[in-house]
């Protein structure tokens, strides 16, 4: 397979996952300008490392583990001198939803944003996203255990902030 | 046998091998706290899903997808100075190396920015999602089929172990989903919900369902599909529960 084709086909798999990279993203960022800036540097990335993916192995997973790691680095580079927004500041993400939509998605976003970080990208990337363990574990570059750990304690807490009373009896 | 909470996650996220799934069921079976334990984590599962489902069918912003056509010029993004300068027009520009690729993707990115959302398909009610306009048409009234106009497809029909209906589906929007809903009462009620990939611009064939719907099937289903008189009798007996199950 030619470089130009290799290129070519990440780049078509690449405009079909943009709607579920920016839902990733608006997890972990929680603010719609932050978020696609996120979305922009990982596909940059993704674009200058493209040989590194292997066809046949799912670009999706490639990208998150991409996305997970420039956040990190944009949250270090900004050396915590701001605490990362607020989830009222501009963030949730409804969209044209109708109403009954737009009721769940704030609920829930507004839950997930209480959630911390790891918590909330094992969440995001196994329930919404609807990665296996094992590839949710892959992308966050951590044991499939610590991921189901994570994914345990960050769907208690939203069980706790969105079900009050209905939890265990 | 007592299974952790976290078991019981992992078997409604569909995660264990079939040995561990048997005895879980075994035990459902046995004792509906663990039932409603299970039911729990896959209501939150559906429920946060639901949650996000709004931002994928959202129109994807002109730079990011010119970016990945490597049609635009991009601009060169460092999150903390855009920051910075949001709201100044500071933004540095470059052409990318990229720029000279063939736009032939842009069709395609285009075609989804032309598609928008229409009424939300659900609607949570005291905690559970249920089916809401053509989404509840299609499932009340529609016999198997393909995707509509309204964007509903049809597939199985059968009847879980409690004696409901209940049915698999495709919606196609701009991130086309997958599901599956039973009936309670007078509504749909969604059981799961999953990206359900397009293959050539087509929604695949209602019978092609993601594995996460089908799995949610084969934890539902009592015996074998309706056929098509039996799809047929129920829809005109209103989906009216088929017979009554002992606790």
């Amino acid at each position: 397979m030619s470089t130009t084709t290799h290129d070519e086909d990440v780049r078509a798999q690449l405009a079909e996952l943009l709607p579920r990279l920016r839902r990733f993203a608006r997890v972990i960022a929680r603010n719609v300008h932050d978020a696609d800036d996120l979305v922009q540097v990982a596909v940059e990335k993704a674009l200058t490392r493209a040989a590194q993916w292997r066809p046949g192995s799912r670009l999706d997973s490639w990208m998150f583990s991409i996305m997970k790691n420039a956040w990190i680095d944009e949250v270090r580079a900004r050396g915590r001198r701001e605490r990362v927004h607020a989830p009222e500041e501009a963030g949730l993400g409804v969209g044209d939803a109708s109403a009954a939509a737009r009721d769940i998605a704030l609920s829930v976003q507004a839950a997930m944003a209480r959630l911390p970080e790891e918590q909330r990208m094992a969440v995001a990337l196994v329930l919404v996203e609807g990665l296996s363990y094992k590839d949710a574990a892959e992308a966050l570059e951590i044991p499939v255990g610590t991921l189901t750990s994570r994914l345990a304690r960050g769907r208690e807490a939203l069980q706790a902030l969105l079900d009050p009373g209905g939890g265990s009896p | 046998m007592k299974f952790s909470d976290e078991m019981l996650m992992a078997y409604a996220d569909g995660e264990l091998d079939a040995g561990t799934r048997a005895e879980i069921e075994a035990s459902m079976a046995r004792d509906p706290e663990v039932a409603r334990a299970v039911e729990r984590h896959r209501a939150m599962s559906l429920r946060i899903r639901a949650g996000y489902e709004s931002i994928a069918q959202e129109p994807v912003p002109d730079r990011l997808a010119a970016l990945v056509a490597g049609t635009a010029a991009a601009p060169v993004v460092d999150m903390a100075s855009k920051r910075a300068g949001r709201g100044s027009k500071t933004a540095r520009w470059r052409v990318p190396p990229w720029a000279a690729v063939a736009a032939s993707v842009v069709v395609a990115v285009v075609g989804v920015l032309l598609m928008r959302g229409t009424a939300a398909p659900y609607e949570e009610v005291d905690g559970v999602l249920v089916a809401r306009g053509p989404l509840d048409e299609a499932l009340t009234t529609e016999l198997a089929s393909r995707p509509s106009d309204a964007g509903v497809g049809i597939g199985v029909s059968f009847t879980d172990r409690e004696g409901n209906f209940c049915r698999t589906f495709h919606l196609r929007q701009d991130t086309p989903v997958a599901g599956l809903a039973c009936r309670s009462g007078a509504a749909w009620e969604l059981r799961v919900l999953a990206d359900a990939p397009v293959e050539d611009g087509e929604v695949r064939p209602a019978g092609a369902m993601p594995v996460p719907v089908l799995e949610a099937v084969d934890a539902a289903i009592d015996g074998e599909p309706l056929d098509a008189a039996a799809e047929a009798a129920a829809r005109d007996a209103g989906w009216r529960k088929a017979r009554n199950v002992a606790e």
